[in-house]
């Protein structure tokens, strides 16, 4: 009985450090990326960027693929994470629920920082409208993303379909844009959402796929990534974070790791970038303020 | 046995005795037989056909007596026989597993009743009758292809096919189609029997191997494995059997395909015609990793490709 007290003690003491050792940009700042495309890929995209944020805050900077969509405001939340690159569906999640900041947007090589979510299918399957879809099955990319379900969602409701799970024979989701996309080259399913910038990318590498596949809705813009940084992080460290991502493109080293990521440059990101998540989100019937993402 | 239980037992068969005249009678008896064919008793079709019985025998159908099963070898004139064979024992329906086992019974212009399962899609003008219904399969080609691509750089592709299996032959001009888009010459290696398969491949210097959903190339697959093997090159199939060696294959579920044409068999032994019966298409598509295979002959599969996979052979 003795030994009780003691070993409360060093309890007490572990969880202690456990809860109070991460500072903020002490010993490194941790990054979230949601998983758009192949993780090893997208990895690999991403690990020159960390190696120039590291080298411009003299902090070293790493970057970690979060297994699902919304795990993103798990770790968040759990204060394991000082930041995030954002889709527009976390974003919105992330500012409603969390009142995270947004920071700044990469813009990609066409000049725009925004996307759009497509709904396609197979050429060859003839599905062409909303009605084709009857029966049919639909991949989705994951719950908490815009353009890999909540655009399609809302796009199946406003022509008419009040229950898009009993409209469609059964949905499933794939977990990133790059599958949902093989799921229905490859016959897994007969319908997809996914994000154009994924959609666009692929097809420029293998042109076959745009033989292969046909558009049948476009949603309005919505911003791409952005990269948030916890309402708590330090205000310094957030302002040399913002400073290092939006002046990449005037120095050459910089823009070396802008042409790894497949962008020209950063811009600033404001809250007001989101109001076509909003309009689409309302259409849904989605509250963002308390939806729940699992 | 107590008193209670023996009326208990007693009691219940003479409920069944009085009810099962009143249920609709769609069991089998000596005039209720199903015709089935086989062609290279192939083991995807082995697995259908399971699956089929499993699914009569779920609906509380006897089936033990009532079942004909030919495994006529895949080309015409065997299965042309075979079609005739189980017309004139005068079966009430027969079942297909493929398109040109369809196409053969389509050919005998039979009244009896047809069930195709795993036909190929773009065949269905040709099998799709008045007295036909089934399950047809439709294989994205250019995937298979990509897989492919994905594991290793083809220069030059070898494509088994069968001339003699329309099906098969369709493939072989779609990938030939394909293939060029991204400059890979295809040399075509046609099988009649799968016997010839070790002659018609020796010399030959190949990148990669895709067999198309031939039945004789299935056949043919441990001829194929071995010169895969000595040659470091992956294969890409069709169709999904226990033997197989190829690295990557995309093939439909065949227990969705036995399924699926129990259902149909089902429906018209309770008398509704083939004609209204619809005819549906397998959603159950499954793109198979072997890791196994990959792994032996020293072959690394990129990680990009290996998570598209729906199921790994470890």
């Amino acid at each position: 009985m003795i030994y009780r007290p003691i070993v409360s003690f060093f309890a007490s003491l572990m969880l202690l450090f456990a809860f109070s050792a991460p500072v903020h940009g002490e010993k490194e700042i941790l990054i979230g990326l949601i998983p758009e495309e192949n993780i090893f890929t997208q990895m690999d995209r991403h690990r020159p960027l960390a190696a120039y944020l590291s080298k411009k805050l003299g902090t070293k900077v790493r970057f970690t693929i979060l297994s699902r969509y919304g795990d993103v405001l798990d770790r968040f939340m759990t204060r394991k994470m000082d930041g995030a690159f954002f889709g527009v569906f976390t974003s919105a999640l992330a500012m409603e629920q969390l009142d995270a900041e947004p920071v700044a947007h990469p813009v990609n090589l066409e000049g725009s920082y925004a996307v759009e979510s497509y709904i396609f299918a197979r050429k060859d399957s003839n599905i062409k409208s909303v009605a084709d879809m009857k029966g049919k099955r639909m991949a989705f990319v994951d719950k908490a993303t815009v353009t890999g379900y909540l655009y399609a969602m809302s796009f199946l409701r406003e022509h008419g379909i009040a229950d898009p799970k009993t409209y469609l024979r059964d949905s499933f989701f794939t977990g990133s844009h790059g599958s949902t996309i093989y799921s229905v080259l490859d016959g897994r399913a007969d319908i997809g959402t996914a994000k154009s910038k994924i959609f666009l990318m692929l097809v420029r590498k293998d042109h076959g796929i745009k033989d292969e596949l046909t558009i049948i809705a476009k949603s309005p813009e919505f911003p791409d990534t952005t990269l948030f940084l916890r309402k708590d992080f330090p205000q310094g460290r957030r302002a040399q974070i913002r400073d290092a991502l939006l002046g990449m493109d005037k120095d050459a080293e910089g823009k070396e790791v802008l042409k790894k990521l497949e962008a020209s440059l950063f811009v600033e990101a404001k809250k007001s970038h989101f109001q076509s998540f909003y309009d689409v989100a309302k259409m849904a019937g989605i509250n963002v303020k308390t939806y729940k993402y699992r | 046995m107590s008193i209670i239980k023996k009326r208990a037992v007693a009691l219940s068969l003479g409920i069944l005795f009085l009810v099962l005249p009143l249920l609709p009678s769609i069991c089998f008896s000596a005039e209720n037989t199903i015709g089935v064919i086989m062609p290279g008793d192939l083991p995807y079709y082995q697995e259908a056909h399971r699956a089929f019985i499993a699914r009569l025998v779920r609906e509380g159908i006897s089936v033990k007596t009532g079942i004909i099963v030919q495994k006529p070898y895949p080309d015409a004139i065997s299965l042309s026989n075979a079609a005739r064979k189980l017309i004139a024992t005068d079966v009430d329906i027969i079942v297909a597993y493929g398109a040109p086992a369809a196409v053969s019974v389509v050919n005998e212009q039979t009244r009896i009743p047809m069930v195709y399962a795993a036909a190929y899609e773009p065949y269905m003008s040709k099998i799709k009758t008045r007295n036909s219904t089934g399950i047809t399969t439709k294989l994205s080609l250019s995937s298979l292809l990509r897989y492919l691509r994905g594991l290793t750089q083809i220069s030059t592709l070898g494509v088994v096919y069968n001339g003699n299996e329309e099906d098969s032959l369709y493939q072989f001009r779609e990938v030939s189609r394909l293939a060029e888009q991204y400059g890979i010459r295809v040399n075509g290696v046609n099988i009649k029997r799968h016997q010839e398969a070790k002659a018609k491949l020796n010399g030959s210097r190949f990148d990669a191997i895709l067999i198309t959903g031939s039945s004789v190339g299935h056949l043919a697959m441990p001829a194929i494995s071995e010169f895969a093997r000595e040659h470091k090159i992956p294969v890409g199939s069709f169709l999904l059997c226990r033997e197989s060696h190829a690295v990557v294959t995309l093939a439909t579920n065949p227990v969705e395909q036995g399924e699926k044409a129990a259902e149909k068999v089902i429906k018209i032994l309770e008398g509704v015609s083939p004609e209204k019966i619809r005819v549906e298409n397998a959603h159950d598509v499954e793109l198979v990793f072997n890791f196994k295979e990959a792994v032996s002959m020293g072959w690394k599969l990129p990680m990009d490709l290996v998570t598209e996979a729906t199921r790994l052979i470890k």
